[in-house]
């Protein structure tokens, strides 16, 4: 194992992704070959390891950077990690000049900072919003955790979930008959609440396959509550599947050619195996990416047409399916807050908007917001416990944006969005009584008027 | 590996101090990770009530109930959970009951 000091806990067992442990030694031809097949693959990102000017523009746009103030933190320092080997191995001038031209070894120092800075990144794409250039840095982190990946550099809790999924289809491991005793459990609820009998069915043959987050069975109860009453309301033919309980992807975030491939691959076979027509995935920022971006063209073609609840609720609102009372949630001064994955990188911009006002009567915007949003801070999967103190600092300016628009309701429809918040507005709640945080869905829920 | 030792039997923890072996769970474990989560004093009746609600349910299910699920059947308000388990029942509750971490976007 090697030497080097990373920020986060590594994990040694790489099952069930299929590469062997490259010896330290070895590390540096290994990284040569990802590299060569990377200039071929991802043209992204070779622009990005051509073009950087240093001008400096996406400095102040990184919420990570003006959290922690550590200059290798900046998008285009951080880049530089990876250009530095680019131009090392793939550019005359540093084949030539070598680090007159910043060109570097990867050795176990520079390695090191690859594990601490690109597991640093939220992959948030904001950085990306304002390069004059149009550099993504977030396509440079995944590249680099790919790589990390074989040369068998990956987060213990990355890894844990790519288990659990492979095992159970879903991120928290939920078996079958948890999942069926909580859905009786949530059937039960709605009908104490509203006297309507709203089913959810498992495992059907259906028209509609509901895709939530498997977070939504254990911390966000009414997010599931709320589709659960909106499937209903608009009388659909839906099921939800045992063995993909899981919108979130977190292969995205770190393993494009297994983790991402393989969920995505589930999701075909399990939705063709139901026959349905339609998949609609649940509230999961990176997972929306994940299926909307990458499924048809990696794992397609497929068969059904891939949409989001929020779309769904929207086009509802919008053909009059919907008996919705704002009323219900008049104790709430709502803000949203747009999730990267699904603003930046899969165009669900307005259908929050179009469902919120039809939800609530007090709708306050933060700015920035839509495309220019800040990232809730643990994109890209650093949800780590280790990291809690940097979570809490790269925050601040999320605190500060919802601070200004005084909602005691955080709208964040994304299940990572949803865990970071209860850390980052620790304490908050001293300042805003009775502050909240939860999901869209959960506001159309409370809102829906059931017959 | 960090571990405890209750009664004579070694116990592995992992990196957040969760049980790596939920199967060598007992009570006497339970009191000895209390203070790891920020329990302090004897664990009362109501925090045996949450711990033994979280294990049966773990033992039946294999898996953490739904978080509402364990307030409804304790009779427990969200609140009074942390007020026995400071730092949750997704970290203090399920790791008093020996429930491996909860994994996920939790």
């Amino acid at each position: 194992m090697s030497a080097i000091k990373t920020i986060i806990h590594l994990e040694t067992d790489l099952h069930p992704i299929p590469v062997t442990t490259t010896e330290p030694e070895k590390r540096v031809e290994r990284t040569k070959q990802l590299f060569e097949r990377m200039k071929n693959q991802c043209r992204a990102v070779v622009m990005a390891m051509e073009n950087c000017t240093k001008c400096g523009r996406c400095a102040k746009e990184c919420h990570v950077y003006l959290g922690t103030g550590d200059p290798d933190n900046i998008p285009a320092a951080r880049a530089d990690l990876m250009r530095a080997v680019y131009k090392k191995y793939f550019t005359a001038g540093g084949k030539l000049l070598g680090s007159f031209v910043g060109a570097r070894e990867l050795d176990d120092e520079l390695l090191e900072k690859w594990v601490n800075y690109f597991y640093q990144c939220n992959e948030c794409r904001r950085c990306a919003v304002f390069c004059p250039l149009g550099i993504d840095t977030a396509e440079v982190t995944i590249m680099a955790r790919q790589i990390l990946v074989y040369l068998g550099l990956v987060p213990k809790f990355h890894m844990s979930i790519a288990k659990q999924v492979d095992k159970t289809g879903n991120n928290m491991g939920i078996p079958k008959g948890a999942c069926i005793d909580s859905c009786e459990f949530i059937e039960d609820e709605i009908r104490e609440e509203t006297g309507v009998d709203v089913k959810i069915p498992v495992d059907q043959k259906a028209e509609i396959l509901y895709v939530p987050s498997s977070a939504d069975f254990f911390t966000n109860f009414d997010t599931m509550v709320g589709a659960a009453k909106f499937f209903h309301a608009i009388g659909a033919n839906w099921t939800i599947s045992s063995e993909i309980l899981e919108a979130g992807n977190f292969g995205l975030f770190f393993d494009h050619d297994f983790t991402m491939k393989s969920h995505n691959n589930r999701l075909v076979r399990i939705a063709k195996k139901l026959g349905v027509k339609k998949v609609v995935q649940g509230e999961c920022g990176h997972g929306w990416r994940a299926a909307r971006m990458y499924t048809p063209s990696l794992s397609g073609p497929v068969p059904f047409e891939i949409t989001h609840i929020i779309e769904e609720a929207a086009a509802a609102i919008q053909r009059g399916q919907l008996k919705l009372d704002p009323s219900k949630n008049d104790d709430k001064i709502v803000t949203l807050h747009d999730p990267c994955n699904a603003v930046r990188s899969s165009n669900l911009m307005e259908e929050p908007r179009i469902v919120l006002r039809a939800c609530v009567n007090n709708f306050v915007e933060m700015y920035p917001n839509r495309e220019k949003n800040f990232c809730c801070g643990s994109g890209g999967g650093i949800l780590m416990e280790e990291m809690i103190e940097w979570r809490k600092k790269v925050t601040q300016v999320k605190r500060d944006q919802v601070r200004a628009t005084g909602a005691n309701y955080l709208c964040a429809p994304c299940s990572i969005c949803k865990a970071q918040f209860p850390v980052a507005f620790e304490g908050y709640e001293k300042e805003v009584p009775g502050f909240k945080i939860g999901g869209l869905m959960d506001l159309v829920g409370y809102a829906l008027v059931l017959e | 590996m960090a571990s405890i030792e209750v009664n004579g039997v070694v116990i592995e923890l992992d990196e957040d101090g969760f049980m790596v072996n939920p199967d060598l769970w007992n009570e006497a474990v339970a009191k000895a990770l209390a203070p790891t989560e920020e329990v302090t004093g004897e664990l009362t009746e109501d925090h045996w009530k949450v711990i033994n609600y979280l294990r049966n349910y773990y033992l039946q299910f294999g898996i953490a109930p739904m978080i509402r699920k364990l307030t409804k059947e304790t009779g427990f308000s969200l609140k009074e959970i942390y007020d026995l388990f400071p730092t949750g029942p997704a970290k203090g509750a399920c790791k008093l009951a020996g429930l491996p971490k909860p994994t996920g976007c939790v």
